[in-house]
């Protein structure tokens, strides 16, 4: 088995963990962290994919995607973040009895 | 492929190509640091400036035929090349038109401040996000690379659940996260997708896949992975959970442009894919799995819109059954008559974006005019909002199919490629939609004929009803220009005569 | 040698697995969000294992670094609720009806990925021809800044429209950051590390376009330490108040469409670099990228504003 087999298939094996993780926990928090393993399973696909060639030097072409690929899952898991605390921030703000009036609009 | 013997753009064809994609990238940073601070006229200048830039390129492609960009200088494989071709033009105007429209919609709306949304600055958040949202559909719509459309999609996602928390109650930010989630997944499944498609092909390039023949052990997993991912974001049943939510709680025109345009998106890129870069790559009971989820999320989608509490989650809802006639089409495009359905889909995602946004705007409308949208308690306020439930009207004929909408000559289209490629099963779920449809729109059109009661209203300003209804005509028209829309489409059309090997004849 | 690289991708594969699998399956959440920095570290190990050090620079910045941190500031916020137990969500029946669903559709990824080539050099060969035009020597440079420069322009803009959706779901209630006055070591500590991170960074933008580094390298060790700085109180969170932050934010994306659009101009196309110029707009556009990742980063770290120390500047009608 080749490096690149050995590390794409980890890669799968990651995936697999983290959409089973993503689909049977309810907690926001390991939700996006099952994304984010997700992710790092098909980033290193792509990596693993890349060591390939005959020279022995890489294709920088799927690092350049993995490397904007963390940059996009990286903001899109601040964005998730947000959302938690805010979700959290209007839970505590009820239990101090001081808005209701999102039941209301939302009828 | 010597860098000095790339074509350059003669000067007197001013690459709108790139223009329809930098403009709102740029107006939507100005807008960010701009604030509050002569916002509105910037705003209005920058929707028509992009509408302006996607009209410049449209009679371009109308009159030169297929318009290409190498950016960078580079060509594909190694760079990125945006195309427009017809269908491409087709996507940029019902984005174009959709989103002017809504924009003066929204204008009005978070111009009033604390009544859409409850915090007091939606409106200086909404134009950098819409720019954002705009920029990403248009690259989307534009671009002929694998993983530059992942790239254009996350923009697009990301506006669009961040437009969706606008609305900032509480409802709205648990249904953005939930939104956020899946479309995070569904992404991520595309690149894997991505990945596989790269690992034994070498190129990105949608021309590239589409004249190589792909690899026959990687094809088959590498388009089910993508086209589950596209799946999610799209919101096919029965992938559509994160939909109703996110759609129905968003500010309203944040849900006309949700349901209209931000899923048509990913919608495109699948139709792209399975016709353009890998055609006959999937076997025929794919497409036919597709249809069937189509089907269910007709049946499934139209049940739950006659058992919606709530004006907007009946839209909502209506949305998750109109994207499944998308899906009907699948395993008509291979068969006899298949150009025909391949030209109604198009039709139909642009007359139903018409169509759905008016729908929404007028919905909101009524919910700002009652300060509410249960269903039940909407008696006796017809008469009195006539202007509000006159758009409803106008955009329920077009959603339910009948003359002069866009949406009737498609659903005609599809049913004679049914009959044709003897799937006729396919017609019966088309009657059977369209039958659904009237149902949970006439629930609402019914209230317009109770009795005037003196419940008290809100005034809503004019521009807020002219925008539902503008939408609501120009969706109601949509089948008077069924004709130069075919034209524009035949332009760089695929040659889907050719691809159903494995169907039926 | 072999053996032992053989071994140590073993147990590398090995563990990364079984961390991710603690990080779904441990009861404790702070528990899990450690093991999920660790699984971050160990990523970033696998990327120098795959020779991808521009990656694993990266990874352990931002992916772990920066994600774990974020993650930690949100159970902080979440801790005042309530202790959380895990969660099974779906009774044993449907568990394994979804681990066999997930296991099955992995085996046949993972049968795909078996039929690779195993020699293969996807776009290598045509980077290594024009790599000498691109104005950088370091091939993931070059691919990042010249051939596919849309999808990093495109990629900066998902990270302005980050930092505007976190904007917009202000006003946080209570404190961003729930940290204590820091004791004199880590002052001290502070203090000398700044100036030193600041100087790597300097230094990973320098080198990015020859060797591994580049913008996005620099600008998380340089939000790394923003982070510091925010963690200890010797500067207040970046509020978005005044035009000069928000111009900050979108510096890059700026500056990024201005050079696309000026070389336009000399007849080129969209973000054609002309040869000549290449090296010098290359690192122009890095030092901006540089500034903007890194005030992002710590915007989407402090993750919104406070209403107890400013009001929303546009509460006033």
């Amino acid at each position: 088995m080749t490096l690149t087999l050995w590390y794409a298939l980890t890669g799968v094996a990651l995936l697999v963990v983290g959409v089973y993780g993503l689909v049977s926990r309810v907690h926001v928090l390991r939700q996006i962290m099952a994304v984010n393993i997700v992710g790092a399973g098909v980033f290193l696909v792509l990596v693993a994919g890349a060591h390939r060639r005959p020279s022995g030097a890489i294709d920088p072409v799927p690092h350049a995607m993995v490397l904007t690929g963390i940059v996009v899952a990286v903001s899109a898991t601040a964005v998730a973040l947000a959302f938690a605390r805010r979700l959290r921030a209007d839970a505590d703000e009820r239990t101090d009895g001081a808005a209701r009036e999102d039941e209301a609009r939302a009828g | 492929m010597a860098r000095r013997e790339r074509t350059r753009p003669v000067p007197a064809d001013a690459p709108w190509i790139v223009w329809t994609v930098v403009l709102p990238l740029l107006a939507a940073p100005v807008a960010f640091v701009l604030g509050r601070r002569g916002l509105a006229p910037f705003a209005a200048a920058s929707s028509l400036g992009v509408a302006a830039s996607v009209a410049a390129l449209a009679w371009q492609v109308a009159a030169q035929g297929v318009q290409r960009h190498r950016l960078g200088g580079w060509g594909a494989p190694l760079g990125i090349e945006l195309h427009a071709d017809g269908l491409s033009v087709l996507m940029l105007v019902m984005t174009a038109v959709t989103g002017v429209v809504v924009s003066l919609h929204a204008h009005g709306t978070f111009g009033l401040g604390g009544h859409e949304t409850r915090e007091p600055s939606g409106r200086a958040r909404f134009w950098p996000l819409w720019l954002f949202l705009w920029g990403g559909l248009n690259a989307v719509f534009l671009s002929a690379d694998l993983f530059n459309l992942f790239v254009s999609l996350e923009l697009v996602t990301l506006s669009a659940v961040a437009l969706v928390a606008l609305a900032a109650t509480r409802v709205a930010v648990a249904a953005a996260l939930q939104y956020l989630l899946a479309a995070m997944l569904g992404s991520l499944l595309y690149l894997l997708g991505v990945a596989l498609v790269y690992a034994t092909e070498g190129t990105l390039s949608l021309d590239e896949l589409a004249r190589g023949a792909p690899h026959a052990s990687v094809a088959p997993p590498a388009l089910a992975l993508l086209t589950i991912g596209l799946a999610l974001k799209t919101a096919l049943f029965p992938l559509h959970f994160w939909l109703p939510p996110a759609h129905a709680n968003a500010p309203t025109p944040v849900s006309a442009l949700l349901s209209g345009l931000v899923v048509k998106a990913s919608f495109y890129v699948l139709w792209r894919l399975w016709f353009q870069a890998f055609p006959g790559v999937a076997p025929f009971e794919a497409s036919m799995l597709l249809a069937v989820l189509g089907t269910g999320a007709i049946v499934w989608g139209s049940v739950q819109a006659l058992q919606a509490t709530r004006l907007k989650s009946l839209v909502a809802y209506s949305t998750v059954a109109q994207l499944g006639y998308l899906f009907l089409v699948f395993p008509l495009v291979g068969g006899p008559g298949g150009l025909a359905a391949w030209q109604a889909c198009a039709v139909f995602a642009v007359s139903h974006a018409f169509a759905k946004a008016a729908f929404f705007m007028a919905a909101g409308n009524i919910r700002l005019a009652a300060g509410h949208d249960r269903i039940a308690d909407l008696d006796g306020i017809g008469a009195r909002l006539p202007r509000s439930f006159f758009a409803v009207g106008l955009a329920s004929v077009a959603l339910m199919g009948l003359p002069p909408s866009g949406t009737f000559v498609a659903k005609w289209m599809m049913m004679r490629a049914a009959l044709e490629s003897g799937q006729a099963w396919l017609m019966v779920v088309m009657l059977l939609g369209g039958l659904f449809s009237a149902g949970y729109c006439f629930r609402v059109l019914a209230r317009a004929f109770t009795p005037p009661t003196d419940t008290p209203l809100q005034p809503v300003p004019g521009s807020l009803d002219a925008a539902a209804l503008a939408l609501a005509v120009i969706a109601l028209a949509t089948g008077l220009f069924v004709a130069p829309a075919l034209d524009l489409l035949a332009i760089g059309a695929p040659d889907v005569a050719g691809l159903g090997q494995d169907g039926p004849r | 040698m072999t053996a032992i690289l053989w071994a140590f991708d073993v147990v590398l594969a090995v563990t990364l697995v079984a961390l991710a699998a603690g990080v779904l399956a441990t009861a404790s959440l702070f528990r899990s969000i450690v093991l999920f920095i660790v699984f971050g570290l160990t990523m970033s190990i696998a990327w120098a294992r795959l020779d991808a050090v521009d990656l694993g620079l990266v990874e352990a910045a931002v992916g772990a670094g920066l994600t774990g941190a974020l993650l930690l500031n949100t159970l902080g916020h979440m801790r005042s609720q309530a202790e959380f137990t895990p969660e099974p969500s779906h009774g044993p029946g449907g568990r394994l009806a979804l681990a066999l669903a997930a296991g099955t559709a992995g085996l046949a990824i993972g049968a795909a990925v078996w039929a690779w080539p195993d020699a293969f050099a996807g776009l290598g060969d045509r980077v290594d021809t024009h790599l000498a035009e691109s104005g950088a020597q370091n091939p993931v440079t070059a691919v990042l800044l010249n051939f596919r420069a849309y999808d990093t322009l495109l990629e900066i803009g998902v990270l302005v429209v980050a930092v505007v959706a976190v904007w917009a779901l202000s006003p946080m209630r209570g404190r961003v950051l729930d940290a204590d006055p820091p004791g004199l070591v880590l002052a001290g500590f502070v203090h000398l590390l700044v100036p030193v991170v600041v100087l790597v960074a300097g230094y990973l933008l320098w080198m990015g376009t020859d060797a591994p580094g580049g913008a996005f390298q620099a600008g998380a060790v340089l939000a790394a330490a923003g982070v510091l700085l925010l963690i200890t109180g010797r500067v207040a969170p970046p509020q978005l108040q005044a035009i000069v932050e928000r111009g900050a934010v979108v510096l890059g994306l700026v500056a990024f469409l201005a050079v696309g659009v000026a070389v336009m101009a000399g007849g080129h196309a969209f973000l054609e670099l002309p040869d000549a110029w290449a090296t010098t707009l290359i690192l122009l556009l890095e030092s901006l990228l540089t500034i903007s990742i890194a005030i992002v980063l710590v915007i989407l770290f402090a993750g919104g504003r406070t209403d107890a120390a400013h009001p929303p500047e546009d509460a006033a009608p």
